[in-house]
C-alpha cells in the first residue's frame, strides 16, 4: 500500500453508505484538497456506475477516478453483452480485484452500492488495502474515524427511507464538523428499485448538534458584574 | 506500412537514464527545466467559455520567456491552458491535439470535451504525475459548454470557474467574490482579465500580460496579449558601441552569393545548332 | 555544483536589422579544470542556420552529430533546406524524447528565415531565434536568448545593451560586448569567444580577443 504522492489531489473524505429495506441511501462531503488548498469544493464523490449501481470514493482522487471508469466500462459492456444489468456483487468484486491486483500503486478506499433484483439492496465496503466486505452500513475516508461511535451507537435494523436518509445526514455533518479535509456540502443519493433520486443539503443547511459553550462565566467590564448567561465559544 | 520514423521507435527514451542516475548520484542535481509558475484560469458564461492566463515562462527565479503562450490549440472548438512543466504542457496538449484530429476524422463527428478530457486524464494517469501537466481544459461542442480542470496525477474536475498553477489562489479569490452564473461575454472577459491581474501582480511565479480566449458554439476568439500591463518604459538615451570597439583577433567572411558568369558558345558559322527535327 | 557547470560553456544569440548574431565562449573544463580554450559550441546547420550546444561537452558532440544525421535526413527525404522553424521543432522533439533522462544541453538556435516570394526563390529574409530547456520546451524570443552557466548574467547584460534594429556592424559590437562582460563574472565560462554574424549575403565569424583568466 502506499502514501499519497507529494501534490497528489486528495479526497480526505467523509463518505458513507447505508441499506434500508427498500433500496441504499449514499452520502458524501464535497471537499476535494492538494495540501491545505481546496482544489474543489463542491466535489461529487457519488460515482454512477451502473443505472442502480453508485460509489463513493476516498483517498486519491486520480486514482479512484481511474479505477471507477474502469469498472464503469465494464459494467457498460456486461449490459450491452447480456441484456441485463450487472449484479452490485459483480461490480463490488470488480472493485476489489483492481484495488487488490494494483494495491502497491493505488490509494483507494471505496464503498460500492445500490440496488439489484437478485438481492435488492447492498452495501460492499473495499477499503484501501483491496479487501471486500458486505455491511448494511459502511463509512469511509479519513472523517470517518470520529463517527463510527456515533453510527454503532445509533444504527438500528429494519429503517425507513428517510430515517436513514436523516442517519446519513447526521453522521456527515459530525464527521464534517471534526475533520478537517471534509466539509463543504452534503451530497446524497437514494438508490431504489424505481431509481436514483438525488439530494443535497448546502454547508449552511447541514444538521447543527452542540457546538460548546463557555464553561466559566464572564465579567463584563462595563458593569462590573458577572455575566450569569455566559457567551457561547467567547473568546476571553 | 512504413513507420512513421523507421529509425526510431516511438515513445520516450530512457537510453541516458543509467549514466544519469550515475550523475545524481554523485550529487549533481539536474539542471532545472523550464516552469509556467502561471496563473491560468478559465470561468463559464452565458454562451460559452472564457480562458485566460498569464505570459511569463521562469526558470527557478529567472524569467525564461516574457511573453509565452499558455493557451494551446486541441481543435477549433476546444482549448487547453496550462501550467507546470513547460515542455510537459506543449507536448501533451500537441499530441492530444493531433489524436483529437484523427478521432473527428475516423468518426466524422465534431470532437468533445470530454473525449480531449479523457484522453488527456488517462495519459497523466499512466504517466503517475511524473508529466507535470496542470491544465484547464475548456471548449464548446454539442453538448454544450465544459470546462475541467486536470491534475498532473489524472484527476479531473468539472466546474464553472476553475484557476490552476502558483497564481491560483489570487484568481481564485477574485472568482469567487465575483462570478456570477449567466454572465455576459464582456463581463466574463472582464471578470477573466481581473483574476489573471490579481496573479500576474500578486504571484511571483506569474507576470507580464494577459491572453484570454473566448469559445462560443459558433466562434472562437483568441485574444493573444489583451491587456499588457506591464509593457517596458521606452529607453530615453542607448548603450550603442561605437564601430570598431570589440577587439576582435581573426575573421572570416563566408560569402552566400554564388557569382555566375554566363559564357555563350555561339554556334559554328554555317553549320546546324542542333537537329529539333 | 551542477551537471552544467561540469564542462561550463555559455552561448547567446541576438536579433537585428535583416540579420541575427551567435557567440559562444571558448572554455572546456573539468569541474574548476581549464581543458581547453578552443572548444566551439555553436555548429553550422545550413548556410544561413546556426546552432549553438552549450552544456555537458559528450552530449554537446553526441548531440552535434545526432542533429547532423537528422538534417541530412530531412534534406534527402524532403529534398530542400530545412527552414530555422522546422529545425527548432527537430531539436525540441528530439530532446523530448529523452524526457525522463535528459541530454544536459540547452540548445541555442539563431538564423535567417526565407520568406516566400513570388519567384519563389527567396528575395527577402527574416531573423529567427529560438532557445529550449534541457527537454526541448521552446522559447521563441523576439531580442534575445541565452544559455549556458552564465545565462542569469547574461540575461542581465543583454536586457541593458539590446536594441531593436542593429545593422550588423552594431549588432556585432552589441552581443560581443555583452557575451564578453558576462563571461568574465563567470568562473566557469570565457577563455575566448566567438562571434557569427548571419546577413542574407555572407557569414561573419569573428574570434574575439578577450580575457584568459
Amino acid at each position: 500500500m502506499q502514501q499519497l504522492k507529494s501534490g497528489e489531489v486528495n479526497l480526505g473524505t467523509s463518505i458513507m453508505a447505508v441499506q434500508f429495506n427498500g433500496g441504499v441511501v449514499i452520502g458524501a462531503d464535497s471537499r476535494t484538497t492538494t495540501g491545505s488548498y481546496i482544489a474543489n469544493r463542491v466535489t461529487d464523490k457519488l460515482t454512477h456506475i451502473h443505472d442502480r449501481i453508485y460509489c463513493c470514493r476516498s483517498g486519491s482522487a486520480a486514482d479512484t477516478q481511474a479505477v471507477a471508469d474502469i469498472v464503469h466500462y465494464y459494467c457498460q459492456m456486461f449490459s450491452q453483452q447480456f441484456g441485463e444489468p450487472p449484479s452490485i456483487k459483480a461490480a463490488a468484486e470488480l472493485f476489489q480485484k483492481l484495488c487488490y491486483d494494483n494495491k502497491d500503486q493505488l490509494l483507494a478506499g471505496i464503498i460500492v452500492a445500490g440496488w439489484d433484483k437478485d438481492v435488492g439492496p447492498s452495501v460492499y465496503n473495499i477499503p484501501v488495502g483491496g479487501g471486500l466486505f458486505r455491511q448494511p452500513w459502511a463509512i469511509g475516508g479519513s472523517g470517518s474515524t470520529y463517527v463510527y461511535g456515533y453510527c454503532d451507537a445509533t444504527y438500528r435494523e429494519n429503517w425507513g427511507r428517510d430515517e436513514t436518509v436523516d442517519f446519513v445526514k447526521n453522521t456527515l455533518s459530525l464527521a464534517m464538523s471534526r475533520d478537517g479535509s471534509s466539509g463543504g456540502v452534503i451530497r446524497m443519493c437514494v438508490i431504489t428499485e424505481g431509481g436514483v433520486e438525488r439530494m443535497f443539503i448546502p454547508g449552511n443547511e447541514l444538521p447543527k448538534f452542540w457546538e460548546g459553550k463557555e464553561v466559566l462565566a464572564g465579567f463584563d467590564n462595563l458593569t462590573k458584574k458577572a455575566v450569569v448567561e455566559p457567551e457561547p465559544m467567547a473568546v476571553e | 506500412m512504413a513507420n512513421a520514423s523507421f529509425y526510431q521507435s516511438a515513445g520516450f527514451d530512457f537510453s541516458n537514464d543509467v549514466r544519469n542516475q550515475f550523475l545524481q548520484d554523485k550529487g549533481l542535481p539536474l539542471p532545472k527545466a523550464t516552469s509556467t509558475g502561471t496563473t491560468i484560469v478559465g470561468c463559464l458564461f452565458k454562451d460559452g467559455i472564457v480562458l485566460g492566463a498569464d505570459t511569463r515562462a521562469t526558470e527557478g527565479d529567472i524569467v525564461a520567456d516574457k511573453n509565452c503562450e499558455k493557451i494551446h490549440y486541441i481543435t477549433d472548438n476546444i482549448r487547453c491552458c496550462g501550467a507546470g512543466t513547460a515542455a510537459d504542457t506543449e507536448f501533451t496538449t500537441a499530441l492530444i491535439s493531433s489524436n483529437m484530429e484523427l478521432h473527428a476524422l475516423s468518426t466524422g463527428r465534431k470532437p468533445r470535451v470530454v473525449t480531449a478530457m479523457t484522453m488527456l486524464k488517462q495519459m497523466l494517469f499512466r504517466y503517475q504525475g511524473h508529466i507535470g501537466a496542470a491544465l484547464v481544459l475548456g471548449g464548446v461542442d454539442s453538448t454544450g459548454a465544459h470546462l475541467f480542470t486536470i491534475h498532473p496525477h489524472g484527476s479531473t474536475d468539472k466546474l464553472p470557474y476553475v484557476t490552476m498553477g502558483s497564481g491560483s489562489l489570487a484568481a481564485m479569490a477574485v472568482f469567487e467574490s465575483e462570478w456570477r452564473p449567466n454572465m455576459e461575454k464582456n463581463d466574463a472577459l472582464r471578470l477573466v482579465t481581473a483574476a489573471i491581474s490579481a496573479g500576474i501582480f500578486n504571484d511571483l511565479g506569474s507576470g507580464s500580460n494577459v491572453d484570454a480566449c473566448v469559445i462560443t458554439a459558433t466562434h472562437t476568439e483568441m485574444l493573444r496579449n489583451f491587456v499588457k500591463p506591464n509593457e517596458r518604459a521606452v529607453k530615453e538615451r542607448n548603450y550603442k558601441f561605437r564601430r570598431g570597439t570589440t577587439a576582435w583577433k581573426m575573421e572570416n567572411i563566408r560569402s552566400l552569393v554564388v557569382d555566375e558568369t554566363v559564357t555563350l558558345i555561339a554556334p559554328p558559322v554555317g553549320g546546324d545548332a542542333m537537329d529539333t527535327t | 555544483m551542477s551537471i552544467m557547470e561540469i564542462n561550463g560553456g555559455s552561448v547567446i544569440a541576438m536579433v537585428g536589422k535583416e540579420c541575427v548574431a551567435i557567440a559562444c565562449d571558448l572554455r572546456l573544463g573539468n569541474q574548476a579544470l581549464t581543458i581547453a580554450t578552443n572548444f566551439e559550441k555553436i555548429f553550422p546547420v545550413t548556410d544561413r542556420l546556426y546552432l549553438g550546444l552549450p552544456g555537458l561537452a559528450t552530449d554537446v558532440a553526441t548531440l552535434r552529430e545526432r542533429f547532423r544525421f537528422r538534417v541530412n535526413m530531412y534534406t534527402i527525404k524532403e529534398e530542400r533546406e530545412i527552414t530555422p522553424e522546422t529545425f527548432a521543432r527537430l531539436v525540441s522533439s528530439t530532446l523530448y524524447e529523452k524526457r525522463f533522462g535528459p541530454y544536459f544541453v540547452e540548445p541555442v538556435i539563431a538564423g535567417l528565415s526565407p520568406v516566400p516570394s513570388a519567384s519563389g526563390k527567396p528575395e527577402k529574409w527574416e531573423p529567427f531565434i529560438a532557445a529550449t530547456d534541457l527537454i526541448g520546451c521552446l522559447n521563441f524570443a523576439k531580442d534575445f536568448v541565452v544559455a549556458g552557466t552564465s545565462s542569469d548574467k547574461l540575461f542581465g547584460v543583454a536586457e541593458g545593451l539590446w536594441e531593436p534594429d542593429l545593422e550588423w556592424e552594431d549588432l556585432f559590437e552589441t552581443i560581443s560586448q555583452t557575451l564578453m562582460n558576462a563571461v568574465d563574472r563567470d568562473a566557469f565560462s570565457g577563455w575566448g569567444g566567438i562571434v557569427h554574424i548571419i546577413t542574407p549575403d555572407k557569414v561573419i565569424t569573428r574570434t574575439l580577443k578577450a580575457r584568459m583568466d
